[in-house]
């Protein structure tokens, strides 16, 4: 079967899938591209769930990947609107190259100009950044809370590079105004067409010989090691991929939403994007669908009346998954399935620890 | 031009003293817990909070803040050890996702006691005005040098309790090895719980003293986490010493830097100088223990 999926499965995936495609034609509008925000942040959560809840590695900074690739997408679309609308700000540049004092666009970011050439080599640059970091971490066995504090600065620095370096990203207020791709229906399937691609490819990788190697490294790195596995190489390799994915998410998170701000580059979104996989449950792929639009959109439905609730209810919504369901909305739900199936057959039901979870290496 | 820099050079002691006093805090409770807690910058802007309530409502004076704080945060610390941390034991990165949950739910309550606005905190009048230091351009506040001398108070005060007494032997031992010490009779949760709290009301300290230097805002503190969280990693665990090091390092070369280019691009480099270190000593530049 397809990506390892029993019939049963599929054809839930498949009606899901449907669901989505059909929702344009109910949904209206304005949902419509609330959801296709959604996926964007489905596919964040995607890549996490592959770095963090297959692997073991807690990312704090995966919103710089996404950022990135929303960044590299908004500056190219603000570079071409500017240069076809040359009456809008006067000159044929960005309105926050202006008001910084440039005249024209610089050189370097001449190329940025084509959509074709801009948005892979967002990509391709967020894979070589993750890949370039992950090498130096990795290698060197920095993991657990190590890496977590590390990748938290990592994504606090490009939040303030962002910020800083106005002239040439907007600063502040972000890039606005670039004219996006929202209520376009044709723009809604493509970004489904890509998270379905991802979870497919996110179910190829977890289900493979491959997947199995990262799931040991999640249970005992130390132990993978000793087996004869180059950890650090796996690692590196998922850290890459997730990146890459983030960064398509974050491109077409930026076409479709129309404005793009230091906000999705920075630690908020980078904590959230787990927060998201931790409720939905890790590990499982699927929680990766229901976390982010479950709480994105009560948030949207919520926050508008109880926007001073709204900070406090998710954080001690976060505390009690965290303490009480370790596993997430999904994973709690297909734990009791399979023990139920467990027993019903007269089985005793497979021990499984209800928290899977990379322990600190003992030491040495 | 090495006049401006020399003055820079020793405003940055007054930042390593308070990244001193906060990595102190996260270091003691990393080394012992192997926890790192998210809810430290929190912490931090509670003891700010604290003295601008002292300040703003009883009219006491700066100096009442600081063990104020370091009680009033010290409880919080406290009630969030014994509330969740104790419940989450063996699965540190699940402890640091439980106190950023926590990081969330204080910054919010604040927002809701005391509005979002930005609150401002007196330095105590003693302390207006500075020295003339030779071969710097700035006389050196008055208020700085206090706070240095706090920190190094503070330093001595952990070396003292960890060194010094029976209790510090204990924390000592759990650090080396929980199993081990908890065979010996160790009161392991005893521990954990008085080393969180020692470590939280040190952050309180900070806050108070950071509150006449910063404005103070339910968000203030999450940049100095961060910071601190670096002193833990370029110093390692285990010893003052790379604690010490760690944070004269980092907050000398960010002032420095941040002087020379910005504030950001010192960050960057420092950020980079300190990864590049790692890759060399994986384990930070002083530490007891293997990573």
């Amino acid at each position: 079967m397809i990506a390892g999926l029993s019939r049963k499965h599929l054809f839930f995936v498949l009606v899901v899938i449907a669901a989505l495609a059909a929702f344009p034609y109910f949904g209206g509008d304005f949902r419509m591209n609330q959801l296709g925000l959604f996926l964007c942040f489905v596919m964040l959560a995607l890549s996490l769930d592959l770095i963090w809840g297959f692997t073991g590695i807690l990312s704090l900074g995966n919103a710089v990947y996404f950022g990135g690739g929303a960044y590299f997408v908004a500056m190219s679309l603000k570079l071409k609107y500017a240069a076809t609308n040359p009456a809008r700000y006067g000159s044929g540049i960005p309105d926050f190259m202006e008001w910084n004092g440039l005249t024209e666009v610089p050189v370097w970011m001449r190329p940025l100009e084509s959509i074709w050439f801009a948005a892979p080599a967002g990509v391709l640059a967020m894979g070589l950044l993750a890949f370039v970091f992950g090498f130096i971490t990795f290698k060197r066995h920095i993991y657990g809370v190590y890496c977590a504090v590390i990748t938290l600065a990592e994504s606090v620095i490009f939040e303030e590079l962002i910020i800083e370096f106005q002239a040439y990203t907007g600063g502040f207020n972000g890039i606005t105004d670039y004219g996006s791709f929202s209520s376009n229906t044709t723009f809604y399937w493509i970004i489904l067409a890509v998270t379905v691609f991802f979870f497919w490819l996110a179910r190829k990788i977890t289900t493979s010989h491959f997947g199995m190697i990262l799931q040991s490294i999640r249970e005992n790195e130390l132990r993978s090691e000793f087996f004869g596995f180059e950890v650090a190489n796996y690692k590196i390799f998922v850290f890459t991929v997730a990146a890459m994915m983030s960064a398509v998410a974050g491109g077409l998170y930026a076409a479709l939403n129309g404005i793009i701000s230091h906000q999705e580059i920075g630690p908020l979104l980078s904590i959230e994007g787990v927060i998201w996989v931790a409720v939905g449950g890790r590990g499982t792929l699927i929680g990766s669908f229901v976390g982010p639009i479950l709480i994105k959109g009560a948030e949207s439905l919520l926050s508008e009346q109880f926007a001073w609730m709204w900070g406090l209810f998710v954080g001690l919504m976060f505390i009690v998954i965290v303490v009480f369901m370790p596993d997430g909305i999904v994973g709690t739900l297909l734990r009791r399935a399979r023990r139920r199936r467990a027993l019903a057959e007269g089985r005793a039901p497979a021990y499984e620890p209800a928290v899977v979870q990379a322990e600190e290496t003992p030491t040495v | 031009m090495a006049q401006a820099i020399f003055t820079q050079f020793l405003t940055g002691f007054s930042i390593v003293a308070i990244l001193l006093i906060i990595s102190l805090g996260l270091a003691v409770i990393f080394g012992v817990m192997r926890v790192i807690n998210m809810a430290h910058g929190d912490f931090i802007m509670i003891g700010a909070y604290v003295a601008f309530v002292l300040q703003g409502f009883l009219g006491l004076n700066l100096f009442w803040g600081i063990p104020a704080a370091f009680l009033v945060v010290g409880a919080i610390g406290l009630v969030v050890e014994w509330g969740l941390i104790r419940r989450l034991y063996g699965r540190p990165l699940e402890t640091l996702l439980a106190t950023w949950g926590v990081s969330v739910v204080l910054q919010q309550g604040i927002r809701l006691i005391f509005g979002p606005e930005l609150r401002y905190v007196r330095a105590p009048l003693i302390l207006d005005g500075g020295i003339h230091v030779p071969g710097s351009n700035l006389p050196f506040a008055y208020f700085r040098l206090f706070i240095i001398i706090l920190a190094l108070a503070l330093l001595f005060i952990t070396y003292w309790l960890l060194y010094r007494t029976d209790f510090g032997m204990s924390v000592r031992a759990v650090n080396q090895n929980r199993p081990m010490a908890e065979v010996l009779g160790i009161d392991t949760r005893r521990v954990d719980g008085l080393v969180f709290a020692f470590g939280s009301g040190l952050a309180g300290v900070a806050g108070t003293i950071l509150a006449p230097i910063k404005t103070v805002s339910p968000i203030m503190g999450f940049s100095y986490a961060v910071d601190s969280y670096m002193v833990i990693v370029l110093g390692g665990v285990g010893r003052l010493l790379g604690t010490v090091a760690g944070a004269a390092v980092i907050g000398e070369a960010e002032t420095v830097l941040a002087f020379l280019y910005n504030n950001v691009i010192g960050k960057l480099l420092v950020f980079t100088v300190i990864v590049l270190v790692i890759r060399v000593f994986p384990q930070g530049l002083f530490t007891l223990q293997r990573r």
